[in-house]
Parts: C-alpha cells; sequence; structure tokens
C-alpha cells in the first residue's frame, strides 16, 4: 500500500499513481497538502509514504506561510515561513504514518535548505563549489568574489536565483526576479540588471528569508550552449539524466531552456569522466540514505576534467517522457521499492 | 550571439589542451598547446602549468600557444610577465592567444587584459597575436617587424588602444581584425580614430581588414568607401556588427570593391534589396549578407557580441 501526499489531481501524483498501478501495486491513496495543513488527514495503517512537491498550489502556499493573503502569480514572499510550515507539515504526515516514508523528514528538511545540504555534501567529500550562507548584498560583495550565485535558502529551481558578476566600477545581474511595485516576482524571462541599487534591493529582499551564496562554477558549454545535468538517483544508483542547456547563466527547464543531446556530452565528456560525475550523483544522493529519489543537479567544467554538484532536490523526479530501460523515473522508482523498503 | 565553443583550431593546428600531469605522446607534435586553470585558480597555477608544459613537450617545441582562463579573468589581466619572463625558453614561439574562454567562463566585456607592449618586444619572432577582451587593453607604441596576424575580440575596444596601434608599427601586418563593439562596454572610438588604419601607409603589406561586432559599423563602412587602404585588400570583413543600408549604400556607391575576394557583412540590417544589391554588383566577390537581422521595437541595432 503506498499513500501519496501532494497536491490531488496534479500531474507528479497522477503520473506516479500510474506508474504504481502499471506495476501492480493497488491505487496509492492519495492525502493533499491542504489536508495536512488542516489536520484532517489519515494514512492507512502501514502504508509506504510518498511525499510529493507542495507547488504550484497557491492555498497550500498561503497555509504553510501562515500567511493572510495568497501569494500574487509568481510572487516570490515568505520564503523561510514557507519552510518552516512545510518542514512542519512534513513532520505531521511522518508522525501519522506507521510505515516507511520514501523521503524522510529530516532529509527533505536539508535538502530544503540550500546552506544546509552544501555543508553536508561538502562535509562528506563530495565536489561542491565554495559556498557561505548570508543575509544581505553588502555580505555578498564582501566575500570577494568577482563571480557568485545568490539562491534563497529555500527556493526551489530557479525561483529567486540571481547570478552576480562584479568588477571595479560594474555590477551584473542575471535573474528571473522582477520588481514590481515593490514586490518581488519570478518570471519566465530572465532580467539583467547593471544597476547596483537595483541589485543589491532584491539581494537584500531575498536575504531576509536567508542565502546561500556560491561561488561561480564555469560550466562545461556544448554545442555553443552551457548546460548542467539533472541526474535522478534512485535506490543509490544514477538512473535517469538529462541536459539542460541554456544560453543564459541560469540552466532551468522552467525558463524555457531546451534538453540538451545526452549522448553528445556523455561523448564529449568521455566514459571516464562521464562515470566519474554519475559517481559523484550517488555520493550526493547517499547523504539522504532514507530517500528512495534525489534528483541531483551536476555542472561539469569547461574541458570536462572537473565537475561539481550544485544542488540535490527532493523533488527532481519530474522528468516525462524519458524512459530509461522503457521506465520512465516513477516507473523506476516503483520497481525499486520491494528492494528499497519491504512494505508492512 | 556569444562565444560559447573553445577553439579546436589555432594558426592552423589542432588545438590541444595541457595540464600539469598531463601525458604527452611525443615530443615535436605539430599542436597549440592550450593551457586554462580554474575558476579558483590563480597566477601561481598558470606558472605551474606553463613551467610544466615547456619541461614535458620540450620549450623549443612549442610554436603555438593558446592560454585560456588565468583564474579570475575579470578582476585581473592575464600574467604576461610569465610569458615574457619565459622568453629565452620559448624560442619558437609564433602564435599566441590570450584569453580563448567562453562566456560562462568569462563574458567578453568582463575579461581583464593589459599592456601588451613589453610581450610583442620579448618575442620579436611572433607572427600571430589573438586577444580576447579588451578591458583595461593597452598597447605602448612598439616596432614589431615579423608579426602578420592581429586579432583582437571584444564587446568594447578602447579607442586608447586603436591610438596604441596606430602610432606603432607592423610592417608585416597582413591581417588585421579589430571587434569595435559597443560604447556601453568601453567601446568608445569614433571613425577617425581608424584614419592612419584607412589611410594603411604603416600598413604596406596589409592583405585582410577586419572592424567586426562594430556599434559604428555604418561610419566604418562610410569610411571605407574612399580609404585609401582598401584598394590593396583582398579581403573586407564588416560582419557581426550593427550595418545598415546608409553605411552600405555609402560604401556601394564609393571606391571600386571588384577587386577583392570577400566581403563579409553578416549579420546585418540591411534590407533584402540593399543586400541582393551588393551580390548583384559585385559578381566575382564572394559577398556573405546571410545572418539578416531586425532592429528591435526601439529601433537599435545590436551588434552580434556585446556583453
Amino acid at each position: 500500500m503506498i499513500t501519496v501526499v501532494g497536491i490531488p489531481g496534479h500531474r507528479r501524483v497522477e503520473l506516479f499513481r500510474a506508474a504504481a498501478v502499471a506495476a501492480g501495486w493497488p491505487a496509492p491513496a492519495v492525502v493533499g497538502w491542504r489536508d495536512v495543513c488542516a489536520g484532517d488527514f489519515a494514512i492507512a495503517p502501514g502504508s509506504l509514504v510518498r511525499l510529493e512537491s507542495p507547488g504550484e498550489d497557491a492555498e497550500v502556499d498561503r497555509l504553510l506561510r501562515g500567511a493572510d493573503r495568497p501569494a500574487g502569480h509568481g510572487e516570490i514572499v515568505g520564503l523561510a515561513a514557507w519552510y518552516a510550515g512545510f518542514v512542519a507539515a512534513a513532520r505531521r504526515v511522518e508522525r501519522a504514518a506507521t510505515g516507511p516514508l520514501t523521503t524522510p523528514v529530516d532529509e527533505l528538511a536539508v535538502m530544503f535548505d540550500k546552506r544546509r545540504c552544501h555543508g553536508l555534501l561538502r562535509e562528506r567529500g563530495v565536489p561542491v563549489p565554495a559556498g557561505f550562507a548570508a543575509t544581505s548584498y553588502a555580505e555578498v560583495r564582501a566575500a570577494g568574489w568577482s563571480r557568485v550565485f545568490v539562491k534563497p535558502a529555500h527556493g526551489s529551481s530557479a525561483s529567486g536565483v540571481v547570478a552576480l558578476a562584479f568588477n571595479r566600477s560594474r555590477v551584473s545581474a542575471h535573474t528571473s526576479v522582477g520588481v514590481e511595485d515593490g514586490r518581488l516576482y519570478n518570471e519566465l524571462r530572465v532580467h539583467h540588471y547593471t544597476d547596483e541599487r537595483t541589485v543589491a534591493a532584491i539581494v537584500d529582499r531575498l536575504g531576509a528569508d536567508g542565502l546561500h551564496v556560491e561561488r561561480w562554477f564555469p560550466k562545461a558549454t556544448h554545442a555553443g550552449t552551457v548546460f548542467d545535468l539533472r541526474v535522478v538517483v534512485i535506490a543509490g544508483r544514477a538512473s535517469h539524466v538529462v541536459a539542460r542547456t541554456s544560453r543564459t547563466p541560469l540552466t532551468n527547464l522552467h525558463l524555457g531552456n531546451a534538453r540538451g543531446d545526452l549522448a553528445a556530452i556523455r561523448a564529449a565528456a568521455g566514459e571516464e569522466r562521464w562515470a566519474a560525475a554519475l559517481e559523484t550523483c550517488e555520493r550526493a544522493a547517499a547523504c539522504f540514505p532514507g530517500s528512495l529519489h534525489a534528483g541531483v543537479d551536476l555542472m561539469f567544467a569547461p574541458g570536462f576534467g572537473e565537475h561539481a554538484v550544485a544542488e540535490v532536490n527532493a523533488f527532481g523526479d519530474l522528468l516525462p517522457n524519458l524512459l530509461v530501460n522503457g521506465r520512465d523515473t516513477y516507473a523506476a522508482e516503483v520497481a525499486a521499492l520491494p528492494s528499497w523498503a519491504v512494505p508492512v | 550571439m556569444t562565444i560559447g565553443t573553445n577553439l579546436t583550431t589555432f594558426a592552423g593546428l589542432p588545438v590541444r589542451p595541457f595540464k600539469p600531469g598531463t601525458r604527452v605522446q611525443r615530443h615535436g607534435e605539430r599542436v597549440a598547446w592550450r593551457i586554462s586553470v580554474g575558476y579558483d585558480g590563480g597566477e601561481r597555477d598558470v606558472a605551474d602549468a606553463l613551467n610544466a608544459l615547456m619541461d614535458t613537450v620540450g620549450a623549443h617545441h612549442i610554436t603555438a600557444l593558446v592560454i585560456g582562463s588565468w583564474g579570475e579573468s575579470q578582476s585581473s589581466g592575464p600574467p604576461l610577465h610569465l610569458l615574457t619572463a619565459a622568453r629565452d625558453r620559448l624560442t619558437e614561439l609564433r602564435a599566441l592567444f590570450i584569453g580563448e574562454m567562453t562566456y560562462e567562463e568569462c563574458e567578453i566585456s568582463w575579461i581583464n587584459q593589459g599592456e601588451y607592449a613589453p610581450l610583442l618586444g620579448a618575442f620579436p619572432a611572433l607572427e600571430v597575436l589573438h586577444i580576447r577582451g579588451a578591458d583595461g587593453l593597452r598597447l605602448a607604441p612598439v616596432r614589431h617587424r615579423r608579426l602578420r596576424e592581429l586579432c583582437v575580440e571584444s564587446g568594447g575596444l578602447p579607442a586608447s588602444f586603436i591610438r596604441g596601434f596606430n602610432d606603432s608599427s607592423f610592417p608585416a601586418l597582413t591581417d588585421l581584425e579589430l571587434w569595435l563593439g559597443t560604447q556601453e562596454y568601453g567601446g568608445d572610438a569614433v571613425v577617425d580614430d581608424l584614419a592612419p588604419i584607412m589611410t594603411g601607409t604603416e600598413l604596406p603589406v596589409l592583405k585582410r581588414l577586419a572592424l567586426r561586432n562594430a556599434e559604428i559599423a555604418d561610419d566604418v563602412a562610410t569610411a571605407l568607401a574612399a580609404a585609401p587602404v582598401v584598394a590593396r585588400l583582398e579581403s573586407l570583413d564588416l560582419s557581426m556588427g550593427a550595418l545598415s543600408d546608409a553605411g552600405a549604400e555609402a560604401l556601394l556607391l564609393g571606391q571600386p570593391l571588384t577587386h577583392l575576394r570577400s566581403l563579409d557583412m553578416s549579420h546585418h540590417f540591411m534590407s533584402k534589396e540593399m543586400a541582393t544589391r551588393f551580390a548583384e554588383e559585385l559578381p566575382g566577390v564572394r559577398v556573405d549578407v546571410s545572418d539578416e537581422q531586425d532592429a528591435d521595437e526601439d529601433g537599435f541595432r545590436y551588434v552580434s557580441v556585446a556583453e
């Protein structure tokens, strides 16, 4: 028996349910995050519990933040409050469950805090760019690095990420963050700001909810575009891989970037370096040993000689229609379940 | 467009990356060696890589050298003094590229450069010099008898560098390529700064002139319409710039261009009619009017590579 906690009807939930049913499992029960927030839910005794993203539901977002008003479309607001509410809600699920969670809340809490996630990876010897926690633009500048990525500690995907470059007289910021009426919005297009006051104001606003600042790791290019890899590690093994390409510093599928030619990139890297990179992803995922799956973002340096992990995502397995051995990510996760945990 | 790909060939040779520890198949391989350090590297790493390269392949076997990133390439210029210090070992060096980086490693207009006169003085036999990035690029007047090709790629070439070039002497130069860029990124040259190049008396054997990526492409084209140097050229390149009908028409109505082998105007803002006229009126010339651009809604014409 499997219970999925998510947004009922969301394709993440539906795709997973379909995969489970196709593999011969009884149709998973679905518990909405809205009901978890209200304390009005139950989980069948012994059921495996899969936590899914609470994203893309404005009311759930409001409830998790404990806010009076829902956020505007794309509005970046209350990320720290959201994080606290989300972890608390996940704990409620964990307490109510008697079977195992496919993503334990302790691990979820680390993956959703980029500062802690980065610290854990570094501690375990997983290659990551140098980084530190900050709350203001002044701290970011004071680091003395000429190119950095500023990420909200609790942001998801590219939301709120600012790619910054400085020199003596100039500042350049690429970000999907737009400002309207004093509010910050995550927009589909990439803005380019060169006015330091604007940049500082955005970073300071984001900083109130905590920032993870990372030295810019220059990424390899392929066919003239920069790329990184999303590697979904399932039950310890690198399973599904996509290359995400971009002509801007933010590689993220949400920004309309294309999937790259994985075979060509693999060939350019060479088998030895490719294998080493996937092994790094598996080591990154192994920092979360209780999680059935993790989406690891991996960057190659130019020339492919080095690589580093950018992020580990608890809900990084939404890669529809990407089949490996005939299975998409969800089918592969379901197939891994019997050996990963014996359902009660 | 931005520069997203590393070179695979330089000065007619395949580019071969080198890092300390790289095994070399055999000495005397005909390649352009490339050294580049990581984003967290620095001058010391460049020095280590250069020394290791010279020791491993034999300094006298190095004819072409590509320097990629020197670490914090946007806050400090290239450690050219490491090369000048190695002048007595790098006796066969003929071709040099400084700053061969993609936009992801460092946007072109952010690459710090430096003063090149001492380097040119230290390598009197150098034949090809290729520089990417022009922030802080300088050239005190020099005389260099052997340099055949000089190329500076930039998002904005400082007028002070062009004046340094004008006050220098490169009697063997056959190929001059300057990416003038935009004012916004430091390209503050006006067409008058190019007057000595247009006259060409100090460039007696120039065969290819490329004034590319220019916001002032119309002014450049208009000046070229009457520039004495054009009569001696085989190849003229005005590509990647903001060239529109105004400059193109002036060029077409100016001095004859039929002696050219090639005329490159790709990435342009000309009308179809104007582009067609070039092809029709210059039947013996390889005319490239590909990659037609449209001005944006404010009428602004972007060059190909800026930031």
